[in-house]
């Protein structure tokens, strides 16, 4: 009853026009999913919790929109209510006072079918045309193109390739996490003609992406990074995520695919067409003499008489793949010995990607954009590698995960007990039970915290640790997941 | 859950730092936990008691006026038929009882930290954190402290006591026996305050009268005693009941002419131009760099002190060191140190959730113990009459 009333609070102020639009936000403006979200909110006045409406221009002209609609359509139903109580129109006091009740209705359900409109009308037929002209861009361009996908680890992979490959040549990467045709279109459209290499982040999320995005980027080389069950909601199975990232084989040079091999899921589907990249080395370099702590990693990469000390700030075993990667691809590309060892020196941890900050002598390892199960190996892999006073796991879960969904949180509770932590604090939602389980079938004898409130568990972190803690926090859900 | 209440405010000049010891550094952490159910008690200044958990909300205190919040509260009374229990009267006069499991109480200084409030809570017979009634009474008053220190062949600095009736004496009576029994310049500090509240320095007879009128304004017994020449001044918080915990000793960065005062502690968050560690109350050294053998003989002071005057829980025993002769006094000590001196704990190596916990712990076996002893006694001396 609460909750009706706080929503209807909410659908019947000011505040209906920002929550619907922000909901449109989060959803990427898709109406699907922002419809089923809308449809599965119980509590309106809880919609806006863990961020804030972002005000583009685009979000600012739906909230004029919406409010003006508004007006109009209450200023109608009054005249409407006028004319019927005046007997011009026959139950009209009633017609009036029902198109104003059922506003949000309409406006909730209306916004949705423009947002639709407006994609296939203008958008869609605009971005097409973009992607075009950008495959010409992309086509006479000199410089080498190197297309990084995979499951999870592209971003920590191209801005890896970027800071080392920059130290020599000219280099430009898609910026951010905008790794879809038209953002790589956009991106192509910023081309000076100077670029020796052009770095392109593939981001799937349906079958047919890859085949998409190789077609009209032409990559020299491609890096797949992992795989891992994500985006399930339109894949449906891991399988067909495999194949979506393996088309790109189709399209670039054979021998000039590398695959992460550390991936567990990759090793099923490489072919002699790829060259896989491993902790053991990449690209005939062997790896050696590994040094793993909090402050970074450090190990000798050697091929004959060619030795390379790769020292970085980035933590974990699971860097060791890619950092071998660049460094022998750097020198493939003619970079020097002391540039690349130098520039990797430079690479450190990228903001919420195994980042690790000091919280009055505890050490917080803020993973919350990854949002995968080899991350989460990844990072309990570390967490069990690592010295500390205590160890304390904090997460959610993993969205996204389809009909995987009880059995990667299943994994992912034993992942957990596997790196012994003393406490984990699980956010309360729909994955909650099912790492548990996964908890409980290990036989986690440590403590365990259930949140309701993320936002108030981590602005209290530093009431919750000491000198010498290590709190591995991975993934965050925003506010469309419960 | 266990139902734990923690009680601030009160009737004391450190109402508003009990205000921000209960909200930051006791309910958030015991709520963090997980383990708990946190209730609220807020004592006015004018001693009313009220429990809400609209209490919580540190918002009330520090951006609003919280009497707004109280005007639409009723005040609670308390019930010790079975433990402590709450009593809340509703709008139609029903009385609803809450029963409290175990009590932690944040008050500083008069009629929280002294003795007063655990005074009732032992007759409730209900568990609490800290020191007990009569640890905290003695240990709330400087005077009364060190004389039992000094029973204990603690080091004190040489020291005067005086009373209302020595005030009403006249001041020159006070003068003159400061002046032949102690030398200048010299600390006057009323007895059963906290925070460096009332405390003067000073330099000769003078400032002397002055600084003795300012104590008597707060208190009813104060003390004067000497400076300690290159003095390093230390205090050392410690947890425990039989088996000590301490933290780490700690350094004020702090010069003797320009001492922790309230205004330095609590409002200027800090000292001015010292760079250290920013604690609850402003910049220090932790751990303090001291000579190992000094550090060390500076914790065993800490320890004994803290066994001398019974303390348990929680307590911080503040002291002085002669630079020059490495001699160590007791100085004072302080059974609910602020915001429980957490930030000396977390470089310890205690979170303050883990801190809490303990304390709620110490609290239960101190109770167990307690009530393990016989307190009833069959005599025949009735029938006499």
């Amino acid at each position: 009853m609460k909750k009706l009333i706080n929503s209807l609070i909410v659908f019947y102020s000011l505040k209906f026009a920002k929550t619907i639009t922000y909901m449109l936000q989060v959803s990427e403006y898709r109406p699907g999913k922002y419809l089923k979200w809308f449809w599965s909110t119980d509590d309106f006045s809880k919609v806006i919790t863990r961020q804030q409406l972002v005000k583009t221009s685009k979000a600012r002209a739906i909230v004029l929109g919406i409010n003006l609609g508004i007006a109009i359509e209450i200023l109608t139903g009054l005249v409407i209510m006028f004319l019927g109580a005046n007997n011009k129109i026959i139950g009209g006091v009633y017609y009036g006072a029902a198109l104003i009740i059922v506003y949000p209705i309409i406006w909730s359900q209306g916004i949705g079918l423009l947002v639709f409109m407006a994609r296939v009308l203008l958008i869609n037929p605009d971005e097409k045309k973009k992607i075009e002209a950008s495959k010409k861009t992309f086509s006479k361009t000199k410089a080498t193109k190197i297309a990084v996908l995979g499951s999870y680890g592209k971003t920590s992979m191209k801005e890896l390739l970027l800071k080392v490959l920059s130290k020599s040549m000219n280099v430009s990467a898609t910026p951010g996490n905008m790794n879809v045709a038209i953002s790589h279109a956009r991106f192509a459209n910023k081309f000076t003609g100077n670029e020796e290499i052009v770095i392109i982040e593939f981001g799937e999320g349906a079958p047919g992406d890859i085949a998409k995005f190789a077609n009209n980027t032409k990559p020299d080389i491609a890096i797949i990074t992992g795989l891992s069950p994500a985006h399930l909601d339109k894949y449906k199975t891991l399988e067909a995520a495999a194949k979506d990232l393996f088309s790109i084989s189709k399209y670039v040079s054979s021998k000039k695919v590398y695959v992460n091999l550390d991936s567990k899921e990759t090793n099923k589907y490489v072919t002699e067409k790829e060259i896989g990249y491993s902790e053991e080395g990449a690209l005939g370099f062997k790896v050696s003499e590994v040094s793993n702590s909090l402050k970074g990693i450090s190990f000798t990469l050697s091929k004959g008489n060619k030795v390379l000390n790769v020292k970085s700030k980035l933590i974990g075993r699971h860097q060791i793949a890619p950092l071998s990667l660049v460094a022998a691809l750097a020198l493939q590309l003619g970079m020097k010995s002391a540039d690349v060892e130098g520039a990797l020196r430079e690479t450190e941890a990228y903001e919420h990607r195994m980042a690790p900050r000091d919280l009055n002598g505890a050490t917080i390892i803020d993973d919350t954009y990854n949002g995968n199960l080899e991350g989460v190996r990844a990072g309990t892999n570390l967490l069990k590698e690592v010295k500390a006073r205590r160890k304390i796991y904090v997460t959610p879960g993993l969205v996204d995960q389809g009909k995987l969904n009880k059995q990667v949180h299943n994994e992912m509770g034993e992942l957990i007990t596997k790196a012994n932590p003393d406490i984990v604090v699980l956010m309360k939602n729909s994955a909650t039970n099912f790492i548990k389980e996964g908890l409980h079938k290990e036989n986690f004898n440590g403590q365990l915290i259930i949140e309701d409130d993320p936002l108030h568990f981590y602005s209290n972190l530093a009431s919750f640790t000491a000198n010498g803690d290590v709190i591995l926090m991975q993934n965050d859900w925003t506010d469309i997941y419960k | 859950m266990e139902k734990i209440a923690v009680i601030f405010g009160g009737k004391s000049a450190e109402h508003d730092i009990s205000i921000i010891t209960a909200i930051s550094t006791v309910i958030k952490p015991l709520e963090l936990t997980k383990k708990y159910l946190v209730v609220p008690i807020y004592i006015t200044k004018d001693g009313k008691w009220y429990s809400d958990q609209k209490l919580k909300d540190i918002n009330r205190y520090t951006k609003k006026d919280i009497s707004e919040t109280l005007k639409k509260l009723k005040p609670i009374s308390l019930s010790f038929d079975n433990g402590l229990e709450l009593l809340r009267q509703s709008k139609f006069g029903k009385v609803s009882k809450e029963k409290i499991d175990v009590v932690f109480p944040s008050m500083h200084g008069t009629y929280g930290e002294d003795g007063t409030l655990t005074g009732l809570l032992e007759m409730a017979n209900v568990p609490f954190v800290g020191c007990d009634t009569a640890a905290s009474a003695v240990a709330m008053n400087k005077v009364l402290a060190k004389k039992v220190a000094q029973s204990s062949n603690i080091n004190v600095v040489k020291y005067e006591s005086f009373n209302k009736v020595d005030f009403k004496s006249g001041l020159d009576k006070i003068s003159d026996k400061v002046k032949s029994n102690l030398k200048f310049p010299v600390f006057v500090k009323p007895a059963h305050l906290g925070s460096s509240i009332g405390i003067s320095r000073a330099k000769d007879e003078n400032d002397l009268k002055n600084a003795v009128e300012l104590a008597f304004f707060y208190d009813d017994l104060i003390l004067v005693e000497e400076e300690v020449g290159n003095l390093i001044e230390v205090t050392l918080p410690i947890i425990g009941n039989h088996q000590l915990t301490p933290a780490f000793l700690e350094k004020p960065l702090t010069k003797a002419e320009d001492f922790f005062d309230f205004d330095t502690k609590y409002l200027q968050g800090g000292k001015k131009g010292s760079k250290g560690a920013k604690g609850s109350q402003g910049y220090s050294e932790v751990p303090a760099k001291l000579d190992r053998e000094l550090y060390r003989k500076a914790e065993e002071v800490g320890l004994s002190v803290y066994r001398a005057l019974n303390l348990s829980g929680i307590s911080r025993v503040d002291m002085l060191i002669d630079s020059k002769t490495n001699k160590i006094y007791f100085n004072e000590v302080n059974p609910l140190p602020g915001g429980l001196y957490i930030h000396n704990w977390i470089k310890k190596g205690i979170s303050n959730t883990e801190m809490v916990e303990r304390l709620v712990e110490l609290a239960k076996d101190k109770y167990n113990e307690k009530n393990s002893i016989n307190t009833k006694f069959s005599t025949s001396y009735l029938r006499q009459f």
